[in-house]
């Protein structure tokens, strides 16, 4: 196989990797705002407050990581109601914009409270280190593909509670008309309360995954927020599947970036992606252009 | 018996804006009455008062004799109240089985049974039930809306101008329909601008202008009556 070729399908292969990684709080940005119809870029913040509540299972108490996944879920889950009801429902009343701008100082003091509680040092999971696997020229961490089975697994039950249970239903009818949904009988603020803590627990669990795939460090969440703001755009805000694909285009994207550009301005490339989306399709790949 | 009891209603939108000044008007159990006045009358203000989208400032809504005005919508369908809204009635992007089986949410031991019961009532529903409702037409999804609002077997169907948009094709069968689920005994309070096609299957009927009752009687006298007929009728 040709060298250029090869490290083309490894580009695509890492960015499938690292989009399945930013598709999870990806669809945790785009349910929230599905739902609750603002912004919340606390999910970074959220991101590192699983990966260090994992962190805390797996290496302080000595849990199994998927044991500590959960973990990551729950507390990420429970951070997250709590800080929708304290920081960012009280702020509602002034308009939408404002809510998105007091997420993100919400994200600084999530942020801080990781640092303060467990320092600046990098930190990793205790994990058996592996070898990369072979994959005829192409090489694949197996840390990285777990992390893509797992993130797979994870979209797949979220797909099938969305489209099958009446709790799902009844999330999806409110994320299309929530006076409607009042009508019917089912509580929008119920619902969506439910919906920020299944959204920020997997915003927790993506930040685990991450810190299996690379390391744990406070801004965590942060080194990747634009690229899941960017795969939430790009997908069409305020769809779920089109979170999953926008975290995918996202992913490969930044890998193929590499091609043209140094890896410096990698990051650089979800500001490239929302704005060639914004120019060509601006409801996003399967948005509904309600956003 | 009375179902609801409207009594002294006052209602707007805004802190000084008066839309409903003081209305009454009563609607007993297994009828069909119809509302109708000019634009701007007040006729879904009221509706969305007794629903619970609006909060009335003054004045009583009773339904089955406990009082209901001000509560949340929610809180207003677990009573029995069904409301259907002239627009925004369906979940645009569930498809039809979902928005009738979501529509139950109040009985969710029965959607699935209540979902069959309104595809055997309207058999187009089934052939379409997995398409998106954003890809029905209007008067398809006014009949999807009003059986939605079927699905919790409601002991009040309130209907907001159902036949808007529509051809008069497609409003003549919506009509029959209301009309042959009032003859299975629900009873119907109905806002309609089609005020013709309304008094001829309703028992009862409102006019409202400008906020405020301005004649009242069986549908029959007021379709008769040449000053309805002249102001509201086209005759």
């Amino acid at each position: 196989m040709p060298a250029s070729l090869t490290e083309l399908l490894q580009l695509v292969l890492n960015g499938f990797m690292a989009g399945s990684v930013l598709a999870l709080p990806a669809i945790g940005l785009t349910t929230i705002f599905a739902i609750r119809r603002y912004l919340n870029f606390s999910i970074a913040g959220h991101m590192s407050i699983g990966a260090y509540a994992g962190y805390v299972a797996n290496v302080s108490l000595g849990w199994s990581s998927s044991a500590a996944l959960v973990v990551a879920f729950l507390v990420a889950g429970v951070f997250g109601i709590v800080t929708d009801r304290l920081a960012l429902r009280p702020v509602l009343r002034f308009g939408l914009t404002l809510v998105a701008v007091a997420s993100i100082a919400l994200n600084l003091v999530l942020e801080n409270l990781v640092r303060f509680c467990f320092g600046n040092d990098i930190r990793s999971y205790d994990i058996a280190v592996a070898r990369d696997w072979s994959l005829g020229p192409l090489r694949i961490g197996p840390q990285s593909f777990a992390a893509l089975l797992i993130a797979a697994a994870i979209m797949l039950v979220l797909f099938l509670f969305l489209a099958l249970t009446p709790l799902g239903k009844a999330m999806r009818a409110v994320g299309d008309n929530p006076v409607l949904a009042d009508i019917k009988g089912i509580d929008p603020e119920r619902i969506g309360s439910i919906a920020t803590f299944t959204a920020m627990g997997l915003c927790g669990v993506g930040g685990m995954l991450l810190g299996l795939a690379t390391s744990l460090d406070p801004e965590l969440g942060f080194h990747v927020l634009l690229s899941v703001f960017a795969a939430a755009v790009v997908g069409g805000l305020g769809s779920i599947p089109g979170a999953v694909v926008g975290a995918m285009f996202i992913g490969v994207f930044e890998e193929l970036s590499l091609l043209a550009v140094q890896p410096s301005y990698r990051s650089v490339m979800g500001f490239v992606a929302i704005l060639l989306m914004l120019l060509l399709r601006p409801q996003g790949i399967l948005g509904s252009g309600r956003s | 018996m009375t179902a609801l009891e409207v009594e002294r209603v006052v209602a707007g939108y805004g802190a000084h804006d008066e839309i409903l000044k003081g209305v009454n008007l009563h609607v007993d159990g297994g009828e069909i009455v119809v509302i109708i006045g000019p634009n701007g009358a007040g006729k879904s203000t009221l509706l969305r008062s007794i629903a619970g989208l609006l909060r009335p400032r003054s004045g009583q809504i009773r339904f089955a004799g406990e009082p209901i005005g001000g509560l949340a919508p929610r809180a207003v369908s677990r009573r029995g109240i069904a409301y259907v809204p002239q627009e925004g009635n369906v979940f645009a992007s569930l498809s039809l089985q979902d928005n009738l089986e979501v529509s139950g949410w109040l009985d969710r031991a029965h959607w699935r049974a209540r979902a069959a019961e309104n595809i055997r009532r309207f058999p187009w529903l089934g052939a379409r039930r997995h398409l998106a409702a954003r890809s029905l037409s209007g008067g398809q999804r006014q009949t999807l809306a009003m059986a939605m609002g079927l699905m919790v077997h409601p002991s009040l169907l309130l209907l907001d101008e159902p036949s808007a948009g529509l051809s008069p094709k497609a409003a003549g069968e919506l009509f029959d329909a209301i009309a042959a689920i009032n003859a299975e005994g629900m009873t119907i309070l109905m806002v309609e601008q089609n005020a013709l096609e309304a008094l001829r299957i309703a028992g009862r009927a409102y006019v409202l202008v400008d906020g405020g009752n301005a004649r009242d009687g069986a549908a029959a006298q007021l379709a008769a009556d040449p000053q309805v007929r002249r102001l509201f009728l086209g005759a």
